[in-house]
């Protein structure tokens, strides 16, 4: 029986596992979803079969909003997300994914992993039997596809645009209107102009979605999700029940799926990015400075707000903030002022 | 009371009130209409939107097929292929309906009940709201109405069990008066 | 494994025919299979505690919305009388014409079926206000019977319709799922509006081929076809408008708020359910009574569809479970001919599934599983919704076991024969078969106005 081999070593690196994951992404889809499959790709290597996962796409097992429930509840072992899907079982979720003018991809990375913040994360997924894990990040998102321009406030009121989560929230604050659509229904809504704009990911997703064929303005920096953390959770229970070095390769092999995602999406957004602009003539655009002044004005009392509301929220976005203050005092001087030098022309 | 009567009784409450539940939450489907062409000319007229009043369509669609539908068992009107059951006699088609109930319809409601039961308490215990910045806070509500189904949906298959049971044994007294006049 | 998945759909035919309601022998019998397979050890208990969550997922479900609000909009006009005012205005305007009466009823049953979607509704109410007549003014049943019948079916394809809703949000995920198990990442999308569009010119293609086959029996076969009622010419034109107007403004309503921008597809449902009440209140059709019964029947028919939903779902999660969707696409790779051939074959099953199977069973049960790999080998998911939706609408127009049929028989009175309304169909099927083959042939017919509307 597996109860005996469970405390004898030398029988227990015999046996074998067999993984579910699902998923919150169609399988494979660009970038996203490619990450799952690369960790099993590495799980099932490094413990050479002993440990197998088996990815399902959104809607195969469960739906892609149902990740969280079915690794907390134990139907399968691991999921593949992002945590701000779970706002509404735990508010303070979504700081783990990102925040409008928080931290870039390389800021979270270390927050999460040398400055506390994965202590809070793991802290808050504790009552649901689970352990997170940094599973990728898309690098700083673009603004969105925009049918209008914009040039100040005034075109942001009543500009009706699919933009979810704390960005959304902002976003209403100066008199936008945010929509909530289906997949299905987003790129027709844009195009019939039952909608005025949408974010979505960058461009190499953005190219693969064809969203230029909708609206003719591309606008940047994608202030409300400047580096999205996406996360492999894993039901406790099935983790504990693992021999150390299988939690070992489970937990080294979600380290290097989190840097390879942000690897790829650099290297695909720069090529999708000429493919756009020479391609397909997509007009691309900084969205003005007075527009996101009043869009950071509007996130700081969002998260003033939010924070008032719920306890665990704000004990961990004081700790990312604190953490984003020191770190963008060291960047100031470091990356920001190296990007600057490196692209003086000689 | 025989036994009989006690029986007729209880399908006759069952009846009744899943009638009731169904003419109340068939007023939700007037208010589903209302409130989506309201969210059209708000948005599109007045440049208002709340993602709460896009939600409420769902929770008030969600209440309508899920307590609804065990009324509309009741009439008869979930759909089936009557190829042959249509031709069947009564007490054929009661003999359908019975063993259906049965083996189909009570087990798959007592699965359904069993499984979500746990899902649905989690939901209550953080008391569980909506995964949309500016939805609505009653996700719990919604996932109960799930159980809520399971429950009715086999108090309406007992009272079918009562009915068709009944047709049974009733068809049996006519044949077997049928044969005392042969 | 993969084989018990197999005998799992056989033994589920075999338990639908039974005649228990259609969701709960889906459910109940998959259930049966899983058990027996959790005991005996060949199926995992995991899988079922996915289900929870699959429920949750159509309770929520943001597309499935309009399921209701285009049923609430159907009940509307079927009880405020608009068919059958329209149906009288027409017919006084083109009775003393031979063949009049057939072309009127041939028009205000598309224009119903455009506006309502809901087939049964079409078939009864059009039997029931022009069989009657037909038949006194001395149309032969058949062809009565036929027309009434073929009319009745066009619900399914002339948009707004709810088969295109449900066949749009299938074929969305399986849209999604093929392209990326293409390798192609290009996951565009394709929407219940894309569909809405794409049937345009397929049904009023049908429609122009029904009204011309009317004119050619007309012609060729003049005693089929009684020249009548002179009584019947002096309609006004107001009347006339009046009658014409309330389902042309829905069809307009829903359609322009889809096209012009103002609404998503499951907005524009909602729309023109709100159009319908404020036609019916106009027009003095509607009483707290009516209201009453217009709710009480949405919610029936809304719960009848969810419940089917459900039982899908649990199907198709023990489905899964036993490796059934592995062996449907070992035998599509294993198919020789390719593409055509997988086509022709999935369009057959579909065709006699449609015999035994409602369209809701068979979007939610047959399509998931054939249609990811149709679209894997290149087929435009527009032109794959259109071809099953026009093939639908001929396998449930079929005899003996057509839908269409079963409810025209209902309200038939007993003179006409069941052969009257089988051969009556005959030659309508063969201008949908006709259909088919001219868009497998040009599927331009079906993609070039979602190709060229949003420029
Ligand atoms: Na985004
Ligand atoms: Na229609």
């Amino acid at each position: 029986g597996q109860e005996k081999t469970s405390s004898d070593p030398a029988a227990q690196t015999q046996q074998s596992y067999q993984w579910k994951m699902v998923t919150s992404w169609p399988k494979n889809f660009p970038g996203l979803g490619r990450a799952p499959e690369t960790f099993s790709e590495y799980v099932e290597k490094m413990s050479g079969g002993r440990l197998t996962v088996k990815v399902y796409g959104a809607g195969e097992l469960v739906p892609g909003f149902e990740v969280f429930d079915a690794v907390s509840q134990g139907t399968v072992q691991m999921g593949h997300s992002g945590a701000y899907y779970w706002k509404g079982k735990a508010a303070a979720a979504q700081i783990f994914t990102t925040i409008p003018f928080g931290m870039n991809a390389q800021e979270t990375n270390a927050w999460l992993h040398y400055g506390g913040g994965m202590e809070l994360w793991r802290e808050v997924y504790k009552p649901f039997g689970l352990i997170p894990f940094a599973g990728g990040n898309t690098g700083v998102q673009m603004a969105g596809w925009f049918k209008k321009e914009i040039n100040s406030i005034e075109d942001i009121q009543g500009l009706k645009m699919r933009i979810p989560g704390l960005g959304g929230e902002v976003f209403k604050k100066l008199g936008g209107i945010p929509v909530a659509l289906t997949g299905g229904e987003l790129f027709t809504s844009l195009q019939s102009g039952a909608i005025d704009a949408t974010e979505w990911v960058g461009p190499y997703n953005d190219l693969a979605f064809g969203l230029y064929k909708a609206a003719d303005y591309y606008y940047y920096s994608g202030w409300h999700e400047p580096g999205p953390v996406l996360e492999f959770i894993v039901n406790e229970d099935a983790f504990n029940a693992l021999p150390k070095d299988l939690q070992a390769i489970v937990e080294v092999a979600t380290r290097a799926v989190n840097q390879d995602m942000l690897d790829e999406y650099t290297a695909r957004n720069n090529t999708a990015m000429q493919s756009l602009k020479d391609t397909h003539n997509v007009d691309m655009r900084a969205l003005p400075a007075d527009v996101m002044k009043a869009l950071k004005l509007a996130s700081t009392e969002v998260m003033q707000e939010q924070s008032a509301l719920d306890a665990t929220f704000k004990k961990v976005y004081e700790s990312y903030s604190e953490f984003q203050n020191k770190v963008s005092q060291y960047h100031q001087i470091s990356e920001h002022e190296y990007y600057k030098n490196r692209s003086v022309q000689n | 009371m025989n036994s009989s009567s006690l029986t007729t009784g209880l399908q006759h409450k069952i009846d009744l009130v899943h009638q009731s539940l169904c003419k109340l939450v068939s007023w939700f489907t007037l208010f589903m209409v209302l409130i989506t062409f309201l969210i059209v000319v708000l948005r599109y007229g007045f440049n208002l939107g709340w993602i709460a009043m896009q939600e409420s369509v769902m929770y008030l669609h969600a209440t309508v097929f899920l307590l609804g539908a065990a009324h509309t068992l009741k009439v008869n009107e979930h759909v089936r292929v009557d190829i042959f059951y249509r031709q069947m006699s009564q007490k054929k088609k009661a003999w359908v309906d019975t063993l259906g109930t049965l083996l189909l319809l009570m087990p798959v409601n007592c699965f359904i009940l069993a499984l979500s039961f746990d899902y649905v308490i989690k939901s209550w215990q953080i008391l569980e709201s909506s995964p949309q910045a500016g939805g609505l806070a009653f996700v719990f509500v919604l996932k109960t109405l799930i159980l809520l189904f399971a429950v009715s949906m086999n108090l309406q298959g007992l009272a079918e069990l009562i009915r068709n049971i009944l047709i049974i044994k009733h068809s049996q007294k006519i044949d077997e008066a049928d044969k005392g006049e042969v | 494994m993969e084989y018990i998945s197999l005998l799992m759909f056989v033994v589920v035919c075999a338990v639908l025919l039974l005649g228990f309601p259609v969701a709960y022998s889906l459910a109940g019998t998959a259930l049966i299979f899983a058990g027996v397979g959790v005991m005996t050890g060949g199926f995992e208990s995991a899988y079922l505690h996915a289900l929870p969550s699959r429920l949750y997922g159509i309770v929520t479900n943001q597309t499935l919305i309009a399921v209701p609000l285009f049923v609430f909009m159907g009940v509307v006009l079927e009880k405020s009388k608009v068919a059958e005012n329209l149906l009288n205005a027409m017919t006084q305007l083109f009775g003393q014409y031979r063949g009049g009466l057939a072309i009127s009823v041939i028009l205000v049953g598309a224009l119903l079926a455009a506006s309502t979607g809901i087939v049964g509704a079409t078939v009864v109410t059009m039997g029931l206000l022009s069989l009657p007549t037909m038949l006194k003014q001395g149309y032969a049943p058949s062809f009565a019977t036929g027309s009434i019948c073929a009319t009745g079916t066009l619900g399914q394809i002339i948009p707004p319709s709810i088969a295109l809703v449900l066949l749009g949000d299938v074929l969305s995920s399986a849209y999604q799922k093929a392209q990326l198990n293409m390798g192609i990442f290009s996951p565009e999308s394709v929407s219940v509006g894309d569909l809405f569009v794409g049937a345009i010119v397929p049904g009023m293609i049908l429609v122009s081929l029904y009204l011309l086959y009317v004119v050619m029996v007309t012609w060729f076969q003049p005693h089929k076809v009684p020249k009548v009622a002179p009584q019947a010419s002096n309609v006004s034109i107001p009347q006339l408008l009046n009658a014409l107007l309330p389902p042309l403004v829905l069809i307009f309503l829903v359609l322009g708020a889809i096209l012009g921008g103002f609404a998503t597809p499951t907005e524009a449902a909602g729309v023109g359910a709100t159009g319908a009440l404020v036609l019916a209140l106009i027009q003095k059709q509607l009483s707290l009574t009516k209201l009453k019964e217009v709710m009480l029947n949405t919610t029936k028919v809304t719960s009848m569809v969810f419940l089917i939903l459900i039982g899908a779902s649990i199907f198709s999660l023990v489905f899964r479970g036993y490796g059934g969707e592995e062996l449907i696409e070992q035998l599509f790779n294993s198919l020789p001919g390719g593409v055509f051939t997988a086509v022709l074959l999935v369009m057959v099953v579909i065709f006699v599934l449609g015999f035994i199977l409602d369209f809701i069973e068979i979007t939610f049960v047959v399509v998931p599983l054939v249609a990811p790999v149709l679209l894997a080998m290149g087929i435009d998911p527009i032109w794959l919704g259109i071809m099953i939706a026009v093939n639908l609408q001929t396998s449930f127009l079929t005899p003996p076991f057509g839908f269409a049929l079963f409810y025209l028989r209902g309200v038939a009175p007993k003179s006409v024969k069941t052969t009257d309304i089988y051969k009556g169909v005959l030659p309508f099927i063969a201008i949908q078969i006709m259909l088919l083959i001219a868009m497998a042939k040009w599927p331009n017919l079906v993609t070039w106005l979602p190709e060229n509307l949003y420029g």
